[in-house]
């Protein structure tokens, strides 16, 4: 895949995780992976179309996912992983989703994306490209989050 | 009035004025799934039997209506309440809307009353499914019928169902497709492990087929299917652009998929080696 096409997704992070509460998100390594992503307990996959093709996904433990959903909800404590923290985090990963396709634009890529799919569960294999994809690991006080990024051109 | 059966929950502490209430939708298309007698109750039926709709008494024995519906709006941001007490005044209501809560009535209500703000309430909903089953899901069902029949080379009968649980629970393997344009949402092609050996042995027209090839096959079918989905919505819409995303396939045991602000449908596919689905859910705007 086209590493320039992972810029857009880093910095849709860093620019949206500061205004829903984590001041300094930090990447930690970057490395191109080919074998299935294992689930660490909340994955979301949001998937692309139009000039770009596919899929993204954020990667996270159940703990940091109720930490990011009670961030964002002004600390509200989130004790499980309910109805009302899953739509937080789908949200979230809607919203890095939708300014990272902003982003895209800018390099003249018109995307399309898909609504967040959010799947629970610990060691469920995915499997989102035939070829290598890029994995980005980044910290958010604390806390790890992977981004799976398996996109391309589209013709 | 409704072509689906609308569910409702009543939370009263009072068997008379459960009863009553009863009484009052048992004529209409209002099926009651569960009545609550207090707010512990209450969060626990909601969980189980997820209601369309609630109505809310004021005064529970361990915690106030108010209470009990900011406790259900926490698990479900979508929740319908409508309160239903004795006392109505202008405090009560500006509390009971800060917690989410649509409609105030005061006892006593009159059937017509009751329904009017029900039906108020969940036409949006109601229309929308409607909508959501006769314009796209059952293209998907067609299109899902007419993949099995020529991947497989098996004429199935295909069942449509809204599906109206807050996860869908895999074991197995699931191929997730996601769906851009209007509407958006997605795809879940799924069936056990079990089931997917023969279907690709099956689709491939070889035996002993590895774990590797099933999943490829799988994923295949999920792409054929979704792809002449997608493209018969816009064929049928002239307005559509729907796409379809590359599909990821999700193995394991115990997963449980959530799609929050989804409509979704349920297609099933009865097989004598096991059943074949299709979870199709769609949103309006983005």
């Amino acid at each position: 895949m086209d590493a320039k096409l992972v810029n857009p997704f880093i910095d849709a992070f860093m620019a949206v995780m500061p205004q829903i509460g984590f001041p300094t998100p930090k990447r930690k390594k970057l490395y191109l992976q080919d074998k299935n992503i294992i689930g660490k307990g909340v994955i979301v996959m949001v998937g692309f179309t139009k000039q770009m093709r596919g899929n993204v996904v954020y990667n996270m433990q159940e703990e940091t996912a109720k930490f990011i959903a009670s961030t964002m909800m002004m600390g509200m404590p989130v004790a499980e992983f309910d109805a009302m923290a899953q739509s937080a985090i789908s949200e979230l990963s809607n919203m890095l989703s939708a300014n990272a396709a902003t982003n895209l634009t800018q390099m003249d890529l018109e995307v399309d994306i898909s609504t967040p799919n959010l799947t629970i569960g610990e060691g469920f294999s995915l499997k989102i490209s035939e070829d290598q994809y890029l994995t980005v690991e980044m910290d958010l006080g604390g806390h790890d989050l992977d981004i799976a990024i398996a996109v391309d051109r589209n013709g | 009035m409704f072509v689906e059966k609308v569910k409702v929950m009543i939370v009263d502490d009072s068997k008379v004025s459960r009863t009553i209430l009863a009484n009052h939708l048992s004529k209409t298309n209002f099926e009651v799934v569960a009545m609550a007698k207090d707010a512990a109750d209450a969060v626990q039926l909601y969980k189980e039997h997820n209601p369309d709709i609630v109505t809310m008494d004021m005064n529970l024995p361990d915690a106030d209506g108010i209470e009990c519906s900011r406790r259900i709006r926490q698990m479900d941001a979508e929740a319908k309440i409508v309160m239903i007490s004795a006392m109505k005044d202008a405090n009560l209501v500006a509390q009971g809307q800060a917690v989410g809560i649509g409609a105030f009535l005061q006892k006593p209500v009159s059937t017509n009353e009751i329904i009017e703000t029900l039906m108020r309430l969940c036409t949006e909903k109601v229309n929308q499914t409607a909508r959501f089953r006769d314009s796209y899901a059952r293209i998907f069902e067609q299109a899902f019928k007419n993949g099995i029949l020529n991947i497989l080379g098996l004429k199935t009968d295909v069942t449509l169902e809204v599906y109206d649980k807050k996860f869908l629970a895999v074991d197995g393997i699931a191929v997730i497709i996601g769906l851009t344009g209007t509407p958006s949402g997605r795809a879940i092609f799924y069936m056990s492990k079990d089931t997917m050996k023969v279907f690709a042995e099956k689709m491939l027209g070889v035996g002993d087929v590895s774990d590797d090839e099933a999943n490829d096959a799988v994923e295949e079918a999920a792409n054929i299917v979704m792809g002449r989905g997608v493209s018969d919505v816009n064929n049928a819409f002239k307005d559509k652009e729907m796409r379809i995303t590359p599909p990821g396939t999700i193995c394991g045991n115990g997963i449980k998929v959530a799609s929050p602000k989804l409509l979704t449908f349920k297609l099933t596919a009865k097989t004598d080696f096991g059943d074949i689905c299709v979870n199709v859910g769609f949103a309006e705007g983005d």
